[in-house]
Protein backbone atom coordinates (compact mmCIF):
# COMPACT_ATOMS: atom_id res chain seq x y z
CA UNK A 1 0.00 0.00 0.00
CA UNK A 2 2.92 1.81 1.09
CA UNK A 3 4.12 1.37 -2.88
CA UNK A 4 1.46 2.36 -4.18
CA UNK A 5 1.01 5.50 -2.53
CA UNK A 6 4.21 6.59 -3.40
CA UNK A 7 3.58 5.79 -6.89
CA UNK A 8 0.48 8.18 -6.68
CA UNK A 9 2.04 10.81 -4.93
CA UNK A 10 4.89 10.95 -7.70
CA UNK A 11 2.35 10.30 -10.58
CA UNK A 12 1.27 13.45 -9.23
CA UNK A 13 4.37 15.53 -9.92
CA UNK A 14 3.84 17.93 -13.23
CA UNK A 15 7.75 16.83 -13.63
CA UNK A 16 7.00 13.19 -13.68
CA UNK A 17 4.90 13.35 -15.68
CA UNK A 18 6.38 14.71 -18.46
CA UNK A 19 9.09 12.84 -17.75
CA UNK A 20 7.05 9.89 -18.51
CA UNK A 21 6.07 10.80 -21.60
CA UNK A 22 9.37 11.79 -22.37
CA UNK A 23 10.25 8.51 -21.79
CA UNK A 24 7.98 6.68 -23.58
CA UNK A 25 8.35 9.69 -26.96
CA UNK A 26 12.36 9.39 -26.55
CA UNK A 27 12.44 5.66 -26.20
CA UNK A 28 10.03 5.02 -28.82
CA UNK A 29 11.81 6.73 -31.15
CA UNK A 30 15.28 5.13 -30.02
CA UNK A 31 13.78 1.65 -30.91
CA UNK A 32 12.25 2.77 -34.23
CA UNK A 33 15.32 4.46 -35.71
CA UNK A 34 17.28 1.53 -33.30
CA UNK A 35 15.42 -1.29 -35.76
CA UNK A 36 17.03 -0.06 -38.69
CA UNK A 37 20.58 1.17 -37.60
CA UNK A 38 21.06 -2.40 -35.97
CA UNK A 39 20.44 -4.09 -38.99
CA UNK A 40 22.79 -1.54 -41.38
CA UNK A 41 25.27 -2.45 -38.67
CA UNK A 42 24.95 1.45 -37.15
CA UNK A 43 24.81 0.76 -33.95
CA UNK A 44 28.79 1.82 -33.64
CA UNK A 45 27.40 5.37 -35.52
CA UNK A 46 24.89 6.31 -32.71
CA UNK A 47 27.42 5.23 -29.93
CA UNK A 48 29.80 7.65 -31.91
CA UNK A 49 27.26 10.43 -32.53
CA UNK A 50 26.56 10.11 -28.80
CA UNK A 51 29.71 10.44 -27.54
CA UNK A 52 30.14 13.41 -30.32
CA UNK A 53 27.68 15.31 -29.14
CA UNK A 54 29.19 16.26 -25.97
CA UNK A 55 31.14 18.17 -28.16
CA UNK A 56 28.64 20.05 -29.77
CA UNK A 57 27.38 20.93 -26.16
CA UNK A 58 30.93 22.57 -24.94
CA UNK A 59 30.97 24.31 -28.16
CA UNK A 60 27.61 25.77 -27.64
CA UNK A 61 28.98 26.82 -23.70
CA UNK A 62 32.01 28.03 -24.89
CA UNK A 63 29.99 30.23 -27.82
CA UNK A 64 27.30 31.01 -24.85
CA UNK A 65 24.87 30.11 -26.94
CA UNK A 66 22.09 27.74 -25.57
CA UNK A 67 23.52 24.37 -25.98
CA UNK A 68 20.08 22.44 -27.31
CA UNK A 69 20.55 24.75 -30.22
CA UNK A 70 23.97 24.00 -31.17
CA UNK A 71 23.62 20.87 -30.60
CA UNK A 72 20.75 19.42 -33.42
CA UNK A 73 22.62 21.25 -35.95
CA UNK A 74 26.30 19.73 -34.89
CA UNK A 75 25.40 16.63 -34.99
CA UNK A 76 24.08 16.96 -38.70
CA UNK A 77 27.24 18.45 -39.77
CA UNK A 78 29.28 15.85 -37.56
CA UNK A 79 27.20 12.70 -39.05
CA UNK A 80 27.73 13.96 -42.49
CA UNK A 81 31.40 14.54 -42.32
CA UNK A 82 31.81 10.81 -40.64
CA UNK A 83 29.29 9.69 -43.33
CA UNK A 84 32.24 10.53 -45.83
CA UNK A 85 35.00 9.57 -44.10
CA UNK A 86 33.37 6.33 -44.01
CA UNK A 87 32.75 6.07 -47.59
CA UNK A 88 36.29 7.62 -48.77
CA UNK A 89 38.44 5.88 -46.45
CA UNK A 90 40.07 2.63 -46.74
CA UNK A 91 39.75 1.73 -43.33
CA UNK A 92 37.35 -0.35 -41.13
CA UNK A 93 34.07 1.22 -39.96
CA UNK A 94 34.44 0.57 -36.92
CA UNK A 95 37.96 1.51 -36.32
CA UNK A 96 37.21 4.62 -38.12
CA UNK A 97 34.60 5.67 -35.84
CA UNK A 98 36.56 4.56 -32.83
CA UNK A 99 38.98 7.23 -34.34
CA UNK A 100 36.28 9.81 -34.18
CA UNK A 101 34.10 9.19 -31.01
CA UNK A 102 37.09 8.97 -28.78
CA UNK A 103 38.93 12.18 -30.48
CA UNK A 104 35.75 14.29 -30.20
CA UNK A 105 34.99 12.95 -26.05
CA UNK A 106 38.84 13.75 -25.62
CA UNK A 107 38.41 17.60 -27.17
CA UNK A 108 35.16 18.28 -25.24
CA UNK A 109 36.42 17.32 -21.99
CA UNK A 110 39.32 19.70 -22.63
CA UNK A 111 36.92 22.26 -24.02
CA UNK A 112 35.21 21.22 -20.86
CA UNK A 113 37.96 22.48 -18.77
CA UNK A 114 38.20 25.75 -20.03
CA UNK A 115 34.47 26.63 -18.82
CA UNK A 116 35.17 27.45 -15.13
CA UNK A 117 31.49 26.79 -14.01
CA UNK A 118 28.45 24.97 -15.85
CA UNK A 119 25.33 24.83 -13.96
CA UNK A 120 23.91 22.04 -16.10
CA UNK A 121 26.81 20.02 -14.43
CA UNK A 122 29.00 16.92 -16.29
CA UNK A 123 26.34 14.36 -14.58
CA UNK A 124 23.99 15.85 -16.37
CA UNK A 125 25.40 15.93 -19.96
CA UNK A 126 26.83 12.18 -19.45
CA UNK A 127 23.54 10.02 -17.89
CA UNK A 128 21.05 13.10 -18.64
CA UNK A 129 18.09 14.34 -17.20
CA UNK A 130 14.87 13.54 -17.87
CA UNK A 131 13.21 15.07 -15.18
CA UNK A 132 14.30 18.28 -16.54
CA UNK A 133 12.38 17.82 -19.44
CA UNK A 134 10.25 20.30 -20.38
CA UNK A 135 6.67 21.13 -23.09
CA UNK A 136 8.80 22.29 -25.78
CA UNK A 137 10.77 19.48 -25.66
CA UNK A 138 8.25 17.48 -25.61
CA UNK A 139 6.57 19.22 -28.83
CA UNK A 140 9.59 18.56 -30.38
CA UNK A 141 10.63 14.90 -29.44
CA UNK A 142 6.59 13.68 -30.82
CA UNK A 143 7.12 15.76 -33.72
CA UNK A 144 10.64 14.09 -34.91
CA UNK A 145 9.14 11.01 -33.77
CA UNK A 146 6.02 11.67 -36.41
CA UNK A 147 8.44 12.53 -38.97
CA UNK A 148 10.42 9.53 -38.34
CA UNK A 149 7.44 7.49 -38.92
CA UNK A 150 6.09 8.78 -41.82
CA UNK A 151 9.72 8.87 -43.76
CA UNK A 152 10.46 5.17 -42.35
CA UNK A 153 6.76 3.87 -43.66
CA UNK A 154 7.15 5.57 -47.31
CA UNK A 155 10.27 4.34 -47.50
CA UNK A 156 10.20 0.78 -46.09
CA UNK A 157 10.62 -0.85 -49.36
CA UNK A 158 13.74 1.12 -50.19
CA UNK A 159 15.15 0.96 -46.37
CA UNK A 160 14.72 -2.88 -46.33
CA UNK A 161 16.72 -3.16 -49.89
CA UNK A 162 19.62 -0.84 -48.79
CA UNK A 163 20.05 -2.98 -46.44
CA UNK A 164 19.98 -6.40 -47.92
CA UNK A 165 22.05 -5.35 -50.91
CA UNK A 166 22.89 -2.01 -52.09
CA UNK A 167 22.80 -2.65 -55.76
CA UNK A 168 20.13 -4.54 -56.04
CA UNK A 169 18.10 -1.56 -54.43
CA UNK A 170 19.37 1.01 -56.89
CA UNK A 171 18.60 -1.21 -59.92
CA UNK A 172 15.14 -1.61 -58.42
CA UNK A 173 15.22 2.33 -58.60
CA UNK A 174 15.80 2.80 -54.82
CA UNK A 175 17.86 6.42 -54.59
CA UNK A 176 20.27 4.93 -52.65
CA UNK A 177 22.84 7.88 -52.19
CA UNK A 178 19.56 10.15 -50.90
CA UNK A 179 17.98 7.37 -48.48
CA UNK A 180 20.99 6.83 -47.20
CA UNK A 181 22.43 10.20 -46.47
CA UNK A 182 18.53 10.90 -45.14
CA UNK A 183 18.79 7.95 -42.84
CA UNK A 184 21.79 9.28 -41.17
CA UNK A 185 20.21 13.29 -40.67
CA UNK A 186 17.53 11.29 -38.89
CA UNK A 187 19.37 9.18 -37.12
CA UNK A 188 21.24 12.15 -35.73
CA UNK A 189 18.89 14.75 -34.88
CA UNK A 190 17.43 11.78 -33.01
CA UNK A 191 20.23 11.01 -31.13
CA UNK A 192 20.93 15.03 -30.51
CA UNK A 193 17.14 15.66 -29.36
CA UNK A 194 17.51 12.52 -27.47
CA UNK A 195 20.77 13.74 -25.42
CA UNK A 196 19.11 15.94 -23.01
CA UNK A 197 16.75 12.72 -21.40
CA UNK A 198 19.20 9.84 -21.88
CA UNK A 199 22.46 11.45 -21.82
CA UNK A 200 26.36 11.09 -23.92
CA UNK A 201 27.15 7.88 -22.54
CA UNK A 202 23.42 5.95 -22.57
CA UNK A 203 22.10 7.24 -25.42
CA UNK A 204 23.41 4.03 -28.32
CA UNK A 205 21.51 1.65 -25.07
CA UNK A 206 18.20 3.56 -26.44
CA UNK A 207 19.32 2.90 -29.94
CA UNK A 208 20.92 -1.00 -29.77
CA UNK A 209 19.04 -2.56 -27.18
CA UNK A 210 15.22 -2.54 -27.68
CA UNK A 211 16.23 -3.48 -31.29
CA UNK A 212 18.26 -6.37 -30.65
CA UNK A 213 15.39 -7.39 -28.05
CA UNK A 214 12.99 -7.27 -31.06
CA UNK A 215 15.31 -8.73 -33.80
CA UNK A 216 14.98 -11.64 -31.35
CA UNK A 217 11.64 -11.92 -30.50
CA UNK A 218 10.04 -11.38 -34.24
CA UNK A 219 9.82 -12.72 -37.44
CA UNK A 220 7.83 -10.63 -39.96
CA UNK A 221 9.68 -6.83 -40.41
CA UNK A 222 6.78 -4.81 -39.23
CA UNK A 223 6.07 -6.49 -36.09
CA UNK A 224 10.17 -6.06 -35.68
CA UNK A 225 9.73 -2.31 -35.98
CA UNK A 226 7.11 -1.87 -34.13
CA UNK A 227 7.72 -4.32 -30.94
CA UNK A 228 11.63 -2.50 -30.48
CA UNK A 229 9.42 0.87 -31.10
CA UNK A 230 7.23 -0.47 -28.24
CA UNK A 231 10.06 -1.94 -26.07
CA UNK A 232 12.41 1.28 -26.40
CA UNK A 233 9.33 2.96 -24.83
CA UNK A 234 7.93 0.53 -22.59
CA UNK A 235 11.35 0.15 -20.83
CA UNK A 236 12.04 3.58 -20.48
CA UNK A 237 8.25 3.83 -18.69
CA UNK A 238 9.06 1.33 -16.19
CA UNK A 239 12.81 2.52 -16.05
CA UNK A 240 11.33 5.94 -14.80
CA UNK A 241 8.22 4.44 -12.56
CA UNK A 242 11.41 2.34 -10.92
CA UNK A 243 14.11 5.19 -10.96
CA UNK A 244 11.23 7.86 -9.37
CA UNK A 245 9.98 5.06 -6.22
CA UNK A 246 13.63 4.13 -5.87
CA UNK A 247 15.42 7.61 -6.04
CA UNK A 248 18.29 6.35 -8.36
CA UNK A 249 19.50 7.98 -11.71
CA UNK A 250 16.69 7.84 -13.99
CA UNK A 251 19.18 6.99 -16.96
CA UNK A 252 20.87 4.14 -16.12
CA UNK A 253 17.96 2.71 -14.58
CA UNK A 254 15.99 2.70 -17.97
CA UNK A 255 19.08 1.16 -19.35
CA UNK A 256 19.34 -1.47 -17.02
CA UNK A 257 15.45 -2.12 -17.54
CA UNK A 258 16.13 -2.33 -21.54
CA UNK A 259 18.93 -4.77 -20.53
CA UNK A 260 16.45 -6.98 -18.98
CA UNK A 261 14.39 -6.83 -21.48
CA UNK A 262 16.67 -8.31 -23.66
CA UNK A 263 17.92 -11.34 -21.49
CA UNK A 264 14.25 -11.66 -21.54
CA UNK A 265 14.02 -11.45 -25.03
CA UNK A 266 17.04 -13.85 -25.46
CA UNK A 267 15.80 -16.42 -23.17
CA UNK A 268 12.65 -16.72 -24.98
CA UNK A 269 14.02 -16.63 -27.92
CA UNK A 270 16.84 -19.57 -27.12
CA UNK A 271 14.17 -21.43 -25.37
CA UNK A 272 12.05 -21.88 -28.39
CA UNK A 273 14.49 -22.48 -30.73
CA UNK A 274 15.52 -25.31 -28.25
CA UNK A 275 12.31 -27.14 -28.27
CA UNK A 276 12.21 -29.78 -30.55
CA UNK A 277 8.49 -29.93 -30.33
CA UNK A 278 7.51 -26.59 -31.74
CA UNK A 279 10.90 -25.64 -33.67
CA UNK A 280 11.63 -26.26 -37.02
CA UNK A 281 15.45 -26.34 -37.94
CA UNK A 282 15.59 -22.44 -38.38
CA UNK A 283 13.46 -22.24 -35.10
CA UNK A 284 10.05 -20.99 -34.46
CA UNK A 285 8.48 -18.26 -34.74
CA UNK A 286 7.55 -15.74 -31.86
CA UNK A 287 5.67 -12.69 -32.82
CA UNK A 288 4.13 -12.83 -36.29
CA UNK A 289 3.58 -15.06 -39.00
CA UNK A 290 2.77 -18.86 -38.79
CA UNK A 291 4.96 -21.99 -37.77
CA UNK A 292 8.74 -22.26 -39.46
CA UNK A 293 8.40 -24.90 -42.26
CA UNK A 294 11.19 -27.37 -42.43
CA UNK A 295 13.98 -27.25 -44.49
CA UNK A 296 13.44 -29.12 -47.79
CA UNK A 297 16.71 -30.55 -48.45
CA UNK B 1 13.45 -5.50 -86.32
CA UNK B 2 12.46 -5.92 -83.04
CA UNK B 3 14.03 -2.69 -81.11
CA UNK B 4 16.87 -4.18 -78.92
CA UNK B 5 15.89 -4.20 -75.02
CA UNK B 6 19.66 -3.07 -74.22
CA UNK B 7 21.98 -1.06 -76.71
CA UNK B 8 25.62 0.35 -75.28
CA UNK B 9 27.59 2.63 -77.55
CA UNK B 10 31.16 2.77 -76.71
CA UNK B 11 30.75 2.59 -73.16
CA UNK B 12 33.47 3.49 -70.72
CA UNK B 13 33.40 3.13 -67.19
CA UNK B 14 36.32 4.25 -63.74
CA UNK B 15 36.22 2.87 -61.03
CA UNK B 16 38.66 3.55 -57.88
CA UNK B 17 40.44 5.94 -60.48
CA UNK B 18 41.32 3.72 -63.32
CA UNK B 19 39.73 2.49 -66.44
CA UNK B 20 37.71 -0.95 -65.66
CA UNK B 21 35.90 -0.82 -69.03
CA UNK B 22 36.82 0.58 -72.16
CA UNK B 23 35.29 1.13 -75.20
CA UNK B 24 32.59 -1.18 -74.69
CA UNK B 25 29.98 -1.53 -77.77
CA UNK B 26 27.03 -4.62 -78.03
CA UNK B 27 23.25 -4.97 -78.12
CA UNK B 28 20.73 -7.55 -76.65
CA UNK B 29 17.71 -8.73 -78.65
CA UNK B 30 15.03 -9.58 -77.56
CA UNK B 31 14.21 -12.61 -75.44
CA UNK B 32 17.71 -13.13 -75.97
CA UNK B 33 20.00 -15.04 -73.18
CA UNK B 34 23.31 -13.04 -73.31
CA UNK B 35 26.33 -14.70 -71.09
CA UNK B 36 29.35 -11.83 -70.06
CA UNK B 37 32.47 -13.58 -69.03
CA UNK B 38 35.87 -12.91 -68.46
CA UNK B 39 38.60 -13.67 -65.78
CA UNK B 40 38.72 -11.84 -62.46
CA UNK B 41 39.09 -8.05 -62.29
CA UNK B 42 37.97 -7.77 -65.81
CA UNK B 43 35.07 -5.44 -65.53
CA UNK B 44 31.95 -7.36 -65.90
CA UNK B 45 30.74 -6.33 -62.28
CA UNK B 46 31.79 -2.41 -63.82
CA UNK B 47 30.09 -3.31 -66.45
CA UNK B 48 26.79 -4.70 -65.06
CA UNK B 49 26.55 -1.94 -62.68
CA UNK B 50 27.07 0.79 -65.39
CA UNK B 51 23.98 -0.52 -67.43
CA UNK B 52 21.96 -0.65 -64.08
CA UNK B 53 22.50 3.26 -63.27
CA UNK B 54 24.59 2.31 -59.94
CA UNK B 55 27.99 4.27 -61.07
CA UNK B 56 28.25 6.72 -63.28
CA UNK B 57 30.26 6.26 -66.88
CA UNK B 58 33.09 8.36 -68.05
CA UNK B 59 31.82 8.27 -71.97
CA UNK B 60 29.81 6.55 -74.17
CA UNK B 61 25.94 5.80 -74.29
CA UNK B 62 23.54 3.32 -72.88
CA UNK B 63 19.35 3.07 -74.03
CA UNK B 64 17.15 0.43 -72.37
CA UNK B 65 13.78 -0.08 -73.75
CA UNK B 66 14.56 2.91 -76.02
CA UNK B 67 15.10 5.27 -72.66
CA UNK B 68 18.67 6.98 -72.48
CA UNK B 69 20.19 5.89 -69.37
CA UNK B 70 20.90 9.75 -67.61
CA UNK B 71 24.26 9.91 -66.63
CA UNK B 72 23.91 9.64 -62.77
CA UNK B 73 21.84 6.36 -63.63
CA UNK B 74 18.32 8.39 -64.51
CA UNK B 75 16.14 6.33 -65.63
CA UNK B 76 11.79 6.88 -66.25
CA UNK B 77 10.12 5.07 -63.40
CA UNK B 78 7.86 2.93 -66.31
CA UNK B 79 11.60 1.51 -67.50
CA UNK B 80 13.06 1.39 -64.43
CA UNK B 81 10.28 -0.88 -63.44
CA UNK B 82 10.96 -3.28 -65.99
CA UNK B 83 14.35 -4.17 -64.62
CA UNK B 84 15.35 -6.98 -62.52
CA UNK B 85 18.03 -7.99 -61.10
CA UNK B 86 19.59 -10.82 -59.10
CA UNK B 87 22.90 -10.38 -56.94
CA UNK B 88 25.48 -12.58 -55.71
CA UNK B 89 24.02 -12.36 -52.22
CA UNK B 90 22.49 -10.41 -49.70
CA UNK B 91 23.61 -8.80 -46.25
CA UNK B 92 21.60 -11.07 -43.88
CA UNK B 93 24.21 -11.57 -40.99
CA UNK B 94 22.70 -12.93 -37.77
CA UNK B 95 18.96 -13.26 -37.87
CA UNK B 96 17.15 -10.72 -40.28
CA UNK B 97 13.47 -10.57 -39.11
CA UNK B 98 12.20 -10.67 -42.90
CA UNK B 99 9.93 -13.79 -44.78
CA UNK B 100 10.83 -15.08 -47.33
CA UNK B 101 7.20 -13.35 -48.63
CA UNK B 102 7.61 -10.31 -47.03
CA UNK B 103 11.08 -10.12 -49.76
CA UNK B 104 9.29 -11.63 -52.52
CA UNK B 105 6.23 -8.67 -51.72
CA UNK B 106 9.09 -5.57 -51.87
CA UNK B 107 9.47 -6.73 -55.92
CA UNK B 108 6.12 -6.22 -56.45
CA UNK B 109 6.16 -2.90 -55.56
CA UNK B 110 6.71 0.07 -57.99
CA UNK B 111 9.84 2.47 -57.34
CA UNK B 112 9.20 5.79 -55.03
CA UNK B 113 7.78 5.95 -52.09
CA UNK B 114 4.28 4.70 -51.08
CA UNK B 115 2.55 3.24 -47.73
CA UNK B 116 3.52 -0.28 -47.03
CA UNK B 117 -0.24 -1.44 -46.86
CA UNK B 118 -1.39 0.23 -50.17
CA UNK B 119 -2.25 -2.66 -52.70
CA UNK B 120 -1.87 -5.53 -50.21
CA UNK B 121 -4.72 -7.62 -51.49
CA UNK B 122 -2.84 -7.50 -55.49
CA UNK B 123 0.59 -8.01 -53.81
CA UNK B 124 -0.38 -10.92 -51.80
CA UNK B 125 -1.95 -12.63 -54.66
CA UNK B 126 0.83 -12.15 -56.77
CA UNK B 127 4.10 -12.80 -54.19
CA UNK B 128 1.98 -16.51 -54.36
CA UNK B 129 2.09 -17.23 -57.36
CA UNK B 130 5.52 -16.18 -57.96
CA UNK B 131 6.69 -18.40 -54.91
CA UNK B 132 4.53 -21.10 -56.69
CA UNK B 133 6.21 -20.85 -59.96
CA UNK B 134 9.76 -20.84 -58.38
CA UNK B 135 8.67 -23.44 -56.14
CA UNK B 136 9.21 -21.80 -53.01
CA UNK B 137 5.35 -22.15 -52.33
CA UNK B 138 6.68 -23.37 -48.42
CA UNK B 139 9.15 -20.91 -47.77
CA UNK B 140 7.00 -17.99 -47.30
CA UNK B 141 7.22 -17.45 -44.06
CA UNK B 142 10.26 -18.92 -43.23
CA UNK B 143 13.07 -16.12 -42.54
CA UNK B 144 15.44 -14.85 -45.10
CA UNK B 145 18.27 -15.69 -43.29
CA UNK B 146 17.62 -19.17 -42.81
CA UNK B 147 17.46 -20.28 -46.09
CA UNK B 148 20.63 -22.63 -48.16
CA UNK B 149 22.39 -21.20 -51.16
CA UNK B 150 19.83 -22.87 -53.07
CA UNK B 151 16.99 -21.78 -51.70
CA UNK B 152 17.82 -17.89 -51.77
CA UNK B 153 18.66 -17.99 -55.67
CA UNK B 154 15.47 -19.55 -56.13
CA UNK B 155 13.62 -16.98 -53.70
CA UNK B 156 15.78 -14.40 -55.57
CA UNK B 157 13.98 -15.78 -58.89
CA UNK B 158 10.62 -14.99 -57.52
CA UNK B 159 11.70 -11.47 -56.19
CA UNK B 160 11.59 -11.22 -60.16
CA UNK B 161 8.77 -12.77 -61.21
CA UNK B 162 6.37 -11.54 -59.08
CA UNK B 163 5.72 -8.67 -61.66
CA UNK B 164 6.07 -8.30 -65.47
CA UNK B 165 9.47 -7.10 -66.33
CA UNK B 166 11.64 -7.35 -69.44
CA UNK B 167 15.10 -6.91 -68.28
CA UNK B 168 16.45 -9.58 -65.99
CA UNK B 169 20.47 -9.19 -65.30
CA UNK B 170 22.20 -11.82 -62.92
CA UNK B 171 25.62 -11.00 -61.26
CA UNK B 172 27.50 -14.29 -60.98
CA UNK B 173 24.01 -16.01 -60.00
CA UNK B 174 25.89 -19.97 -59.29
CA UNK B 175 28.33 -18.31 -57.11
CA UNK B 176 28.29 -20.12 -53.86
CA UNK B 177 25.61 -23.18 -55.39
CA UNK B 178 26.44 -26.76 -55.36
CA UNK B 179 26.44 -29.01 -58.94
CA UNK B 180 22.85 -30.28 -58.38
CA UNK B 181 21.72 -26.63 -57.18
CA UNK B 182 23.00 -24.67 -59.74
CA UNK B 183 21.47 -27.28 -61.91
CA UNK B 184 18.07 -27.07 -60.60
CA UNK B 185 18.79 -22.67 -60.86
CA UNK B 186 19.69 -22.99 -64.24
CA UNK B 187 17.03 -25.12 -65.50
CA UNK B 188 14.60 -22.74 -63.33
CA UNK B 189 16.10 -19.51 -64.70
CA UNK B 190 15.70 -21.20 -68.10
CA UNK B 191 12.11 -22.14 -67.85
CA UNK B 192 10.82 -18.50 -66.16
CA UNK B 193 12.92 -17.15 -69.52
CA UNK B 194 10.76 -18.64 -72.14
CA UNK B 195 7.16 -17.84 -70.05
CA UNK B 196 8.47 -13.88 -69.01
CA UNK B 197 10.01 -13.36 -71.94
CA UNK B 198 12.52 -11.94 -70.32
CA UNK B 199 15.65 -11.10 -71.74
CA UNK B 200 18.80 -11.83 -69.98
CA UNK B 201 22.61 -10.69 -68.97
CA UNK B 202 24.32 -13.03 -67.01
CA UNK B 203 27.75 -12.71 -65.32
CA UNK B 204 29.24 -15.93 -65.39
CA UNK B 205 32.27 -18.47 -65.06
CA UNK B 206 30.36 -21.63 -65.72
CA UNK B 207 31.28 -21.97 -69.57
CA UNK B 208 29.72 -25.10 -69.96
CA UNK B 209 26.62 -23.48 -68.61
CA UNK B 210 27.27 -20.66 -71.29
CA UNK B 211 27.31 -22.96 -73.89
CA UNK B 212 24.65 -25.12 -73.22
CA UNK B 213 22.32 -22.05 -72.67
CA UNK B 214 23.29 -18.84 -73.73
CA UNK B 215 22.53 -17.33 -77.31
CA UNK B 216 25.45 -14.66 -77.05
CA UNK B 217 28.71 -14.25 -75.23
CA UNK B 218 30.29 -11.72 -74.62
CA UNK B 219 34.13 -11.92 -73.46
CA UNK B 220 35.27 -8.57 -71.92
CA UNK B 221 38.62 -7.46 -70.36
CA UNK B 222 38.74 -4.32 -69.85
CA UNK B 223 37.56 -4.00 -73.43
CA UNK B 224 35.42 -6.25 -75.32
CA UNK B 225 37.64 -9.02 -76.96
CA UNK B 226 35.26 -10.97 -78.77
CA UNK B 227 31.45 -11.91 -78.95
CA UNK B 228 29.01 -14.12 -80.99
CA UNK B 229 27.41 -17.01 -80.95
CA UNK B 230 28.77 -19.18 -77.72
CA UNK B 231 31.18 -21.57 -80.26
CA UNK B 232 32.61 -18.56 -81.63
CA UNK B 233 32.82 -16.55 -79.00
CA UNK B 234 34.29 -19.96 -76.48
CA UNK B 235 36.75 -21.12 -78.85
CA UNK B 236 40.19 -22.45 -77.63
CA UNK B 237 41.67 -19.55 -79.21
CA UNK B 238 39.10 -16.94 -78.47
CA UNK B 239 39.90 -18.08 -74.77
CA UNK B 240 43.53 -17.93 -75.25
CA UNK B 241 43.27 -14.93 -75.96
CA UNK B 242 40.82 -13.82 -72.82
CA UNK B 243 42.07 -15.83 -70.31
CA UNK B 244 45.90 -16.77 -70.94
CA UNK B 245 47.58 -19.51 -72.91
CA UNK B 246 47.11 -21.13 -69.23
CA UNK B 247 43.78 -21.69 -69.91
CA UNK B 248 42.33 -25.28 -70.57
CA UNK B 249 38.60 -26.00 -71.71
CA UNK B 250 36.66 -28.94 -70.56
CA UNK B 251 33.42 -29.78 -71.94
CA UNK B 252 30.70 -31.55 -69.86
CA UNK B 253 29.39 -34.32 -72.40
CA UNK B 254 25.32 -35.12 -71.98
CA UNK B 255 24.61 -38.71 -72.56
CA UNK B 256 20.57 -39.68 -72.76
Amino acid sequence: MADAAALASILAEPFMQRALVGGLLTGSLGGLLGSFAVLRQLSFFSDALGHSALLGITVGILLGINPTLVLIPFAVVFALLVHQLVQRSALPTDALLNIVYSSSLAAAVLALSLVETYRGGIQQLLFGDILGISWVDLGVIGGLLLVALLYLSLSLRAQVLLTLNADLAGAMGVRSGWHRLAFIVLLAVVVAVSIKAVGVLLISAFVVIPACAGRLLSRRFPVYVVSSALLGGGCALVGLLGSGLTNLPSGPCVVMVQFLGFVVALVISQSTRRSPAVAGPGGRQILGGGPAAPEPH
Amino acid sequence: MRQPVLQVQDLSVERSGRLAVEGVTFALAPESDTALVGPNGAGKSTLVAALLGLVPRRSGAVEILGQPLGIDGQLPRAVRAQIAYVPQTLALQGRFPLTVAEFVGFGFDPPGLRLPWKDQRNRHVAVQQALQRTGCEELGQRLLSELSGGQLKRVLLAFCVVRPRQLLVLDEAQAGLDAPSNEHFQQLLFNLRRQEGWTVLQISHDLDMVRRSCDQVLCLNRRLRCSGSPDHALSPQSLNELYGPHMITYRHQHHG
